[in-house]
């Protein structure tokens, strides 16, 4: 697509150009980096020397900006580069955010700002007030349409292999927002509760307070979530939208965290899904390895009550020999996700003795209530992985007088989560390190002792860790009743050899999960070998998303889950984009751990809702949108679109017009003036929304405390006419708004004072000194000579120190209720990259230098690039409007030759 | 509601035969500028109920584009054929609704905007009660004349490719070289002898040390390169008629003492007459004795000064006094304006001398140094080089008076030294004058040009339309608006170039319909109209083989002054009929206290 004239940036003077050129006929691109058109006039509150509104001014530009029938706008979009064509044209590169909103349908009825539960500084209130992630960006704004902030994936939901939305759920607890938070959880698996305790929060150890004082407790809040589902009223019925019955069934073969996470997701769908389980409970791992000092069994049993109650039919006592009987039997397809069931053999002489068991077959008997009886017995497990640390522990609650974990390597190389060996040994358990088996002892049959070797770490190995050796002759005997191998496991492929590899486990396409039988899909360990929980719930929600797909005839392909997030937000980047941080006390779980503990009570105490309130309150919102799906679930018209992106655009245009603006002088660079330090130091553009009629709060009031301030102070030349600060620049506008200010705020408060502390007094305008004598008549005072330091009071008012010049030179120290620095001007550097190679010329000030300023204002160093307003440097209102005008004729007088000379060459 | 309930609701609301209007009322609150003192909500509630009123809303802004687009929704959901805004004056936003009527297919002219924020809410800021009465009854007013409306086409004419610029100065000159770069033919009209205006005499000007004459004689012969421009010098404009985009303007060419005239046809009017320098009073700080001198003169002298010596009367200069704010800032009864580059002016002119002779001592006595933006590196570079500034208050004007030992002495109060007196012996005394508007009466009696109170010419409104005047098609540039230095009047010329092109270039252009009708089965040819029309756009015709008065659409400006002196009412204002006016006041006084004599 071709204009004649690319405009970027949509302030006043944007505004002004585009809407003269589109008058001339000329067809404009706007491009303008905000959700709105309008810059910051129309956030002013009122105009000098007129004191217009800035609404009633600024509104209906922005009205007619974007109805003209010759300025396309594009909104919440960047130019990212400009080059020149060979015919003198240019080509513009427009990057159009993804705005997660679908700006057709919005109406811009504001129900996602009201339901979002994230909360950041309101740059359009000049961080007065706060506005949410999913946000209009002002009330006046054109277009008025929603916009989320998402600065990427939060890191905690980037680090979930589940794909579950812990940012998401963080966020709706600290907003009390509990039973959402579990239906969020519960729309990617049905094992709230269980992910709530047994988890080990891969989430946690990538949040952004690791870095700061400790992690969100964000499995602690699931589990929170959970228990108050699972206590409440409505707990069995999951409030979740079930689609109608599509006549479609699928079996799943396996009732561990893939199959059911795959199930739920299937049944939801509509399709007719049967879980078949070899054993006589479903539950897998879950149930048959996980002990319930960690995992309660009532625990996996309401979390299983949420398929069965949305019709999922669980077969327990089912072996699947083969699967083409299940196509026969009606399934139109299968997932196969029996996990790891297979406990690798030590290979060691009397294993098979009696007193020698796996770990997997102890911890299912313990859990199926057949635990074999160890008090004052003394056991040995063999390996150093979670398993070990469960059968050591478990041993412990049987009475076992002794649970000794031979390992072959060092603690620091002990694959278990750092949480369970800790609390292992917390529990009494004895680490025997470097050990390898070599031999089961016995006597008559038992298992007396066992034979271990003496290891040492040598090279790493192929997974990085340094392989054990054995040093010769170190062989010694440690006497025991019962020795558990859990060195590994590994899936059981026998109805499915045909699929499976040499490891046993089923081949698969790891995108689709689709076996080389096309009705036969796999997911879980018995896939990837032994994982964790997340790792099969994210493997099965791939799978049922993938048999849909495959079912309805479509590509297996739009798993947007896991394999189209955000690229995750990095910490430094959230930890410097914070003003401030207050220091959170980390809430943490309550984990009671005895010596030699004897029962299966859960050892983790749940957090209470003030815990949850507060550990929920720390999360620094790193994505910034939580993805709590509140917004989706509350848009009228369908409008929320999760899955937007950025998309780039090419422009031919014939000239530019860079009306980037300024940037107000960063008031916390004059450190003497305590902005950022003191709450009642403002600047003036807060001062200016104070006053506004769409203000932040309904009166003139101080932030610190919300006081009524009576005393007000002015600084002016705040990073102006100031080489301290590298600005020996007058920005001319700051003495005007500011006595523009001094009166509002002296027909707002009419008992207040005003003062204001300045150089020279530059009213140089068309009425402005009438304005200034105005204001001086209203009573307001002007104090000539530079405020020097402000330092704060305890009840929060202010002291300013200056040289009271007028008044015989004396230092004096007066004291203000509010102090407003009227910051001056700085350029918009935005504008150094616009034109990549061949950079557009700028002053020593880094303003759009103007070479011939004073006979051919708005012209640059590009011919063919013009400039209007602020952007080539200090301007108000009127000058501005001014200043496009002309650069609008100059644009008009080089689109017109560039006609003539083309129409001469023709 | 749906389609097809409409006519059905049509029909209930007939009253004897008359099919009811279906109005939209919008009572805007303005942000708080009408809602804190006139309660909103009671006005639109007593709007509710109104013969004809449908919609009765109150938006917190009426002008915003989201209620613009309630307000398009309503028209077309609601089959509104009446639209009446409450809010700020029609100067403001007239233009706005109308293009709101448009958008939604209404005729904008069954659009009234009612004035309820400078003619009620900001006139009783103290009165709830009764500036709430007062909008209820303007609101009422505006809906009755809005229900007698009938649908109005706006006159379209063709407009002329070409500009009229009025004073070769700066600003003139680039406005010149810009039109015709836009395919403008530009006319200039410059009433001495030469084209240039001040800056044409200067040699080094501010921020750059360009000189002003090589600047002027750039821009000339760039003229003289465009065929489009043609620039008459010793010449005046004398005369114009017309509507805009098609002005016939009249000008008096002085020739060898006889005057010639000579018509134009233009489509706009840009007038950039520039100012004249302030002339002190004889005795005005010690204006009148030998070395007190104003600042143009100051300026000459500087710039015929190439280096060496400043010399004045034929004796060196040693030091300089400067005095600020003469003919500027002087209060009520004076000039109360600042001319704002006489600062940065001063100041250039300084570091010129002290180029010339770096061991000349220079004191600035000044009020506020006004050297805004980039300006701020020239103070910078006066007070490195060694200038003195030292400030008097408002109050205290500084005196000049001759030694008792000979020379001249500056006596002030420095608030900077203690306030205290001080009397500083020069050689020389510049009088820092400003600018004041030029003597223009002619011209402004020609065009009708609206003039502040501070002498200036005014524009319609700084900030939405800062080049236009009150009369349509006529610009305004440069100093004649205001002080200014010059890449602020060369911008503004160009802006009233964008203005001007934005016109013209479409090659047609829209006037209001609201024009005088006269009805000719009513008129008797009495003539009483034909004089007192002031743009003469009342004829006699032959009608019906009779004599009736006819009024050019074109022409007529629909001020209403021919209506009132027809005493056969034969005449009415389209958009303001009588019938809707009476209607407007009828509804007015019905709200308020019961009058005694009712108007009617």
């Amino acid at each position: 697509m071709d204009y004649d004239v690319l405009v970027i940036g949509s302030g006043i003077g944007g505004m002004e150009s585009s809407i003269k050129l589109a008058d001339m006929g000329y067809k404009v691109l706007l491009v303008e980096k905000e959700a709105s058109v309008g810059g910051r006039m129309i956030l002013l509150s009122k105009v000098f020397p007129t004191l217009d509104c800035a609404s009633c001014i600024s509104g209906p530009k922005m009205s007619s900006t974007i109805n003209h029938p010759n300025i396309t706008t594009m909104a919440f979009s960047e130019v990212a580069g400009i080059t020149k064509n060979g015919d003198g044209r240019f080509t513009a590169k427009v990057r159009e955010w993804a705005k997660y909103v679908d700006w057709a349908a919005c109406t811009g009825c504001d129900a996602c700002q009201k339901a979002c539960t994230v909360a950041v500084p309101d740059q359009f209130n000049a961080n007065l007030a706060a506005r949410r992630a999913a946000y209009i960006a002002f009330p006046q704004a054109v277009p008025k349409k929603a916009v989320l902030q998402r600065e990427g994936t939060s890191p905690c939901i980037g680090a979930c292999p589940a794909g579950i939305k812990a940012h998401g759920y963080v966020s709706l607890v600290r907003s009390g927002k509990y039973e959402e938070a579990f239906q969020l959880v519960l729309d990617a698996t049905p094992l709230v509760g269980t992910l709530g305790r047994a988890c080990y929060a891969p989430c946690e150890s990538e949040c952004t307070r690791m870095k700061l004082e400790g992690p969100v407790p964000i499995r602690l809040l699931k589990r929170f979530a959970a228990d108050k589902h699972y206590s409440g009223q409505d707990s069995g019925t999951p409030a979740i939208e079930v689609a109608e019955p599509n006549g479609r069934r699928v079996a799943i073969v396996g009732s561990g965290p893939a199959g059911l996470t795959a199930a739920w997701q299937l049944a939801r769908q509509g399709y007719g899904v049967t879980i078949l389980e070899k054993r006589s409970t479903p539950g897998g791992y879950l149930r048959h390895a996980i002990p319930a000092y960690r995992l309660p069994q009532d625990v996996v049993d309401a979390d299983i009550a949420n398929l069965t109650s949305i019709g999922v039919e669980i077969r327990c006592n089912v072996s699947v020999s083969d699967p083409e009987a299940l196509k026969a039997d009606g399934y139109d397809a299968v997932i196969v996700a029996t996990g790891t069931q297979v406990a690798t053999r030590m290979d060691v002489p009397g294993e098979d003795a009696e007193g020698s068991v796996n770990g997997l077959d102890f911890l299912a008997a313990v859990s199926n209530g057949a635990a074999p009886e160890l008090t004052g017995k003394r056991v040995v497990v063999v390996g150093g992985g979670n398993v070990a640390m469960d059968a050591a522990r478990v041993s412990l609650r049987l009475g076992a007088r002794e649970a000794r974990v031979a390992y072959r390597r060092t603690r620091a190389e002990m694959p278990a989560h750092h949480v369970e060996s800790k609390d292992a040994e917390a529990e009494g358990a004895v680490f025997e390190l470097l050990v390898a088996p070599t031999e089961i002892v016995t006597r008559g049959g038992l298992v007396t002792g066992v034979r271990l070797q003496r290891m040492r770490l040598g090279a790493p190995d192929a997974s990085g860790r340094r392989s054990p050796e054995p040093i010769p002759g170190s062989e010694y005997t440690l006497d025991c009743d019962l020795v558990i191998s859990t060195i590994g496991m590994s899936p059981d492929p026998t109805p499915f050899a045909a699929l499976a590899d040499k490891r046993g486990r089923i081949t698969v396409d790891p995108r689709t999960l689709q076996t080389s039988i096309p009705f036969l899909f796999a997911a879980g360990d018995v896939t990837a070998g032994a994982t964790d929980i997340t790792r099969a719930i994210g493997s099965g929600r791939r799978a049922a998303h993938m048999v849909d797909r495959w079912l309805t005839a479509q590509p297996l392909d739009g798993f947007t889950v896991l394999d189209d997030r955000l690229e995750t937000i990095s910490a430094d980047t959230v930890l410097a984009r914070q003003t401030a941080f207050g220091h959170r006390h980390p809430v943490s779980g309550d984990v009671t751990l005895t010596k030699d503990p004897r029962d299966f009570t859960e050892i983790e105490a749940p957090l209470t809702e003030l815990q949850a309130r507060a550990g929920a309150g720390s999360c620094l919102d790193c994505g910034v949108c939580s993805e709590c799906q509140e917004c989706v679930k509350s848009c009228p018209a369908f409008a929320i679109r999760m899955d937007q992106r950025d998309q780039l655009h090419d422009f031919e245009v014939g000239a530019v017009v860079v009306a980037t603006g300024h940037k107000l002088f960063a008031a916390d660079l004059k450190p003497e003036y305590g902005f950022g330090q003191f709450p009642n130091v403002i600047t003036g553009m807060q001062m200016d929304r104070l006053l506004a009629p769409t203000r932040p709060f309904n009166s003139v009031l101080r932030p610190g405390d919300g006081k009524v301030p009576e005393r007000i102070a002015y600084v002016s030349c705040t990073g102006s006419r100031d080489k301290t600060v590298g600005n020996p620049l007058c920005s001319k506008f700051c003495c005007m708004y500011s006595i523009k200010q001094n009166q509002l705020i002296m027909g707002a408060l009419p008992l207040a004072d005003v003062t204001m502390h300045y150089m020279d007094m530059r009213a140089a305008g068309k009425r402005y000194e009438e304005f200034y004598t105005q204001a001086q008549d209203m009573g307001a005072i002007y104090i000539k000579g530079r405020v020097s330091k402000i330092t704060e009071q305890d009840n929060g008012d202010l002291l300013l120190r200056y040289e009271d010049i007028e008044h015989g030179g004396h230092i004096v120290e007066a004291s203000y209720d509010l102090v407003v620095l009227a910051v001056g001007i700085q350029p918009n550097r935005d504008v150094d990259r616009l034109f990549g190679q061949t950079p557009l010329g700028l002053d020593e000030y880094y303003y759009v230098a103007e070479p011939s300023a004073e006979l051919n204002p708005g012209q640059t160093t590009i011919p063919g690039v013009f400039v209007a307003g602020t952007a080539s440097g200090a301007k108000d209102i009127v000058d501005t409007i001014l200043h496009s005008g002309a650069a609008v004729a100059q644009v008009a007088a080089h689109l017109e030759h560039h006609h003539f000379t083309e129409e001469a060459l023709v | 509601m749906s389609q097809a309930d409409i006519p059905e609701a049509a029909a209930a609301g007939q009253e004897g035969g008359q099919p009811q209007r279906r109005i939209g009322v919008y009572i805007c609150h303005c942000g708080g500028n009408i809602s804190d003192y006139v309660d909103v909500a009671a006005v639109r509630d007593a709007l509710k109920d109104e013969p004809g009123v449908v919609v009765s809303e109150s938006p917190v802004f009426a002008c915003s584009d989201g209620t613009q687009h309630d307000m398009i929704d309503d028209i077309r959901a609601q089959h509104l054929d009446g639209l009446v805004v409450a809010s700020c004056s029609p100067k403001l936003h007239q233009v706005t609704f109308r293009n709101v009527a448009k958008r939604a297919d209404l005729n904008q002219y069954a659009y009234t905007q009612v004035n309820v924020r400078e003619q009620d809410s900001w006139a009783h800021p103290h009165d709830l009660a009764g500036a709430t009465e007062k909008a209820i009854g303007l609101v009422r007013a505006g809906v009755a004349k809005t229900r007698l409306s009938d649908p109005l086409e706006p006159l379209v004419i063709q407009t002329v490719p070409r500009t009229l610029v009025v004073g070769g100065g700066i600003a003139g000159l680039r406005a010149a070289i810009g039109l015709a770069d836009v395919g403008i033919q530009a006319v200039l009209v410059e009433r001495e002898p030469k084209l240039g205006g001040w800056v044409a005499g200067f040699g080094a000007t501010f921020p750059n040390d360009a000189s002003g004459a090589e600047e002027v004689a750039g821009l000339l012969e760039e003229i003289r390169q465009r065929r489009d421009i043609t620039t008459y010098t010793n010449a005046e404009l004398t005369g114009k008629s017309g509507t805009f985009g098609d002005y016939m303007v009249e000008l008096t060419l002085h020739r060898d003492g006889s005057d010639k005239a000579l018509s134009v046809n233009v489509g706009s009017i840009v007038v950039a007459t520039g100012f004249d320098s302030y002339a002190p009073d004889d005795g005005e700080l010690g204006y009148g004795i030998q070395g007190v001198v104003t600042l143009p003169q100051f300026k000459e002298m500087v710039d015929a000064t190439p280096s060496g010596q400043l010399t004045h009367a034929g004796r060196r200069v040693r030091s300089i006094a400067y005095i600020y704010c003469v003919g500027s800032r002087q209060g009520a009864g004076g000039n109360e304006y600042c001319s704002k580059y006489c600062c940065t002016a001063t100041i250039h002119a300084s570091l010129q001398v002290g180029g010339i002779d770096s061991s000349i001592r220079q004191f600035h006595l000044y009020r506020d140094i006004r050297a805004y933006g980039t300006n701020e590196l020239l103070y910078n570079a006066s007070r490195d080089a060694g200038s003195t500034f030292l400030k008097f208050a408002d109050d205290a004007l500084p005196a000049v008076a001759t030694l008792p030992t000979g020379g001249l002495g500056v006596t002030l109060v420095d608030v900077l030294t203690d306030s205290r007196e001080l009397t500083i012996p020069v050689d020389l005394v510049v009088l820092v004058t400003g600018m004041v508007p030029r003597e223009n009466r002619g011209l402004v009696g020609v065009l009708k040009l609206p003039v502040g109170s501070d002498g200036f010419f005014n524009e319609i409104h700084p900030k939405l339309r800062p080049v236009e005047t009150v009369v349509d098609g006529v610009m305004i540039a440069g100093c004649c608006q205001s002080p200014r230095t010059v890449g602020e009047s060369v911008a503004a010329g160009l802006a009233a170039v964008a203005q001007s092109a934005a016109l013209l270039k479409k090659g047609f252009a829209e006037l209001e319909p609201l024009v005088a009708r006269v009805n000719p089965e009513k008129c008797i040819g009495g003539g009483e109209c034909l004089t007192t029309c002031p743009y003469d756009a009342i004829t006699s015709i032959e009608w019906d083989a009779r004599t009736i008065a006819s009024v050019d659409p074109a022409t007529c400006k629909g001020c209403g002054g021919c209506v009132p002196v027809c005493g056969r009412d034969a005449i009415d204002l389209l958009g303001y009929t009588d019938q809707q006016m009476r209607a407007a006041i009828e509804e007015m006084i019905s709200t308020s206290e019961p009058v005694k004599e009712p108007v009617s």
